[in-house]
């Protein structure tokens, strides 16, 4: 860690990382303020009530500093963890699960800390089955499955070399089946008939799409409409995932 | 050495002291003070002295002892099973301390707790009876190996329990009986022989007799045996400390 081995000099490694656990394992009776104090102290750093205040008012919880914990709604207590984890300037800070249970707003709030953190300098490893939330926040992606860690990546270069893209034609006859002129590309008919769906990799040397829709156009059908999709980071997860 | 760690630990477990003031010192000075008056008053008029001690006064080591033993251990077994039991246990698994920095603040803590309550109980004693301490450097030096060393038995505790009632089997079905048998009340010598050998097993004679004759110079047993069991009982509880954090025994999981 950082190049401190995380066994023999576990108290140097052990201080550059700061925990937020997924469940709300706080305290009940001592004050937000005492908690995240000792936070600090435990860590091995002096008393720095400047910080402290920092940290409290980043994550909107200056106003309950003298509040005992066990009367703090769920959201708040999340970032009572968090304050703690922070307390004591880590370089390195694990949020396993942060946003489990919380509403959408405090959501917001919270990645919007996680992203200052992050543009502070903070390297931040969070664990997330909700991969929009990945796919939002990380710079670097890794994929676990059954407990075994399946890649590692930068999150654009994954996408661009996992993800694929859609092109959708929205026909204007709705057809039963494929035309057989068509069967040479990689082509479905969605389920109704009223729709075209070319998939294809960006990364080819070429998408095919202007042989494709030249192929269409002999063929006599007309579309109405195109749009395309790129797959999304929770499409590349389930591709992964699912083919294990 | 991480000393911002163990003053952390320390502090928080002797505030947790200070909210709860009234159940941490006043109860046991009250139930100290019924003892007064049930043994001292009304039963202890009626029994003559022991060794030339007054038995009002002759009580009063034993009284000491029975809180100090109590207190020690159910302060420093719930200080560290409280965290477990909530789950908060994982702050100190992941911090840069040593075990020996958690114990020295828990362990830390929950004696000083019950040494200030020993001492309370030593004041509250001298409104009832008169009081004179033969040797006061051997007095605080048994005060403070004892609650030490059951402040370490409580640690343990702590540790082992798997509920609160667990917690609770120790200081009432094991440390009280031991304490009550163990001659805080009289001296082994009124015993028959055969039960006088029996209560030599029992740990707490030597803390008793030990600490007693540091007030009267009276002891059901050598000082030097006093001396050396207390530390005997300190030396195990620290082997089964460093064993427990060894092997990481009901700690990480």
């Amino acid at each position: 860690m950082n190049g401190h081995d995380i066994v023999r000099d576990y108290r140097a490694s052990r201080s550059l990382i700061g925990l937020v656990p997924q469940e709300l394992t706080t305290d009940a009776f001592e004050s937000v303020w005492d908690t995240v104090s000792f936070s600090r102290g435990l860590f091995g750093k002096p008393k720095n009530p400047a910080h402290i205040e920092k940290v409290l008012k980043a994550l909107s919880l200056w106003d309950k500093k003298d509040n005992k914990i066990m009367t703090l709604s769920g959201g708040m207590k999340r970032r009572v963890l968090i304050a703690k984890a922070l307390s004591h300037e880590p370089r390195i800070l694990f949020l396993d699960e942060p946003t489990a249970g919380v509403d959408v707003e405090l959501r917001k709030e919270m990645w919007q800390v996680v992203r200052d953190l992050r543009d502070s300098g903070v390297t931040i490893i969070l664990t997330t089955h909700y991969i929009e939330e990945a796919q939002d926040m990380a710079d670097r992606i890794g994929v676990i499955n059954k407990g075994e860690l399946m890649l590692v990546e930068d999150k654009i270069e994954l996408m661009r070399k996992l993800g694929r893209k859609e092109l959708r034609l929205q026909l204007q006859k709705k057809l039963d089946a494929l035309p057989p002129a068509l069967a040479g590309y990689n082509l479905t008919l969605d389920s109704d008939g009223s729709e075209l769906v070319y998939s294809y990799d960006t990364q080819g040397e070429r998408t095919g799409i202007t042989a494709l829709l030249a192929a269409i156009n002999e063929t006599g059908i007309r579309f109405k409409d195109l749009s395309t999709r790129q797959s999304s980071l929770e499409d590349i997860f389930v591709g992964l995932v699912g083919h294990k | 050495m991480n000393w911002h760690a163990v003053w952390a630990i320390y502090n928080f477990e002797m505030a947790r002291t200070r909210r709860t003031l009234f159940q941490s010192v006043v109860s046991p000075v009250i139930s100290t003070s019924l003892y007064f008056v049930v043994f001292g008053a009304a039963i202890g008029s009626r029994i003559t002295e022991i060794e030339g001690v007054s038995y009002g006064s002759f009580i009063v080591p034993g009284l000491i002892m029975l809180t100090l033993l109590t207190q020690s251990v159910m302060n420093a077994s719930f200080g560290i099973y409280f965290p477990r039991f909530v789950g908060t246990i994982y702050e100190l698994l992941s911090a840069p301390v040593s075990y020996f920095e958690i114990v020295l603040g828990y362990v830390g803590a929950a004696a000083t707790k019950s040494i200030i309550i020993g001492l309370i109980i030593l004041a509250t004693a001298g409104f009832f009876v008169p009081l004179e301490i033969a040797h006061p450097f051997w007095m605080v030096a048994f005060l403070l190996l004892t609650a030490l060393t059951f402040s370490l038995l409580g640690f343990i505790i702590g540790i082992w329990a798997d509920g609160f009632e667990k917690l609770q089997i120790v200081p009432l079905l094991i440390i009280t009986p031991l304490t009550f048998l163990g001659g805080s009340f009289y001296s082994v010598s009124v015993l028959p022989p055969f039960w006088q050998k029996v209560t030599l097993l029992n740990p707490v004679v030597y803390l008793v007799s030990g600490f007693r004759w540091s007030f009267f110079e009276v002891a059901d047993v050598h000082v030097e045996v006093s001396l050396a069991m207390t530390a005997v009982f300190l030396a195990l509880c620290l082997a089964i400390i460093w064993w427990i954090f060894r092997t990481g025994y009901r700690l990480k999981n």
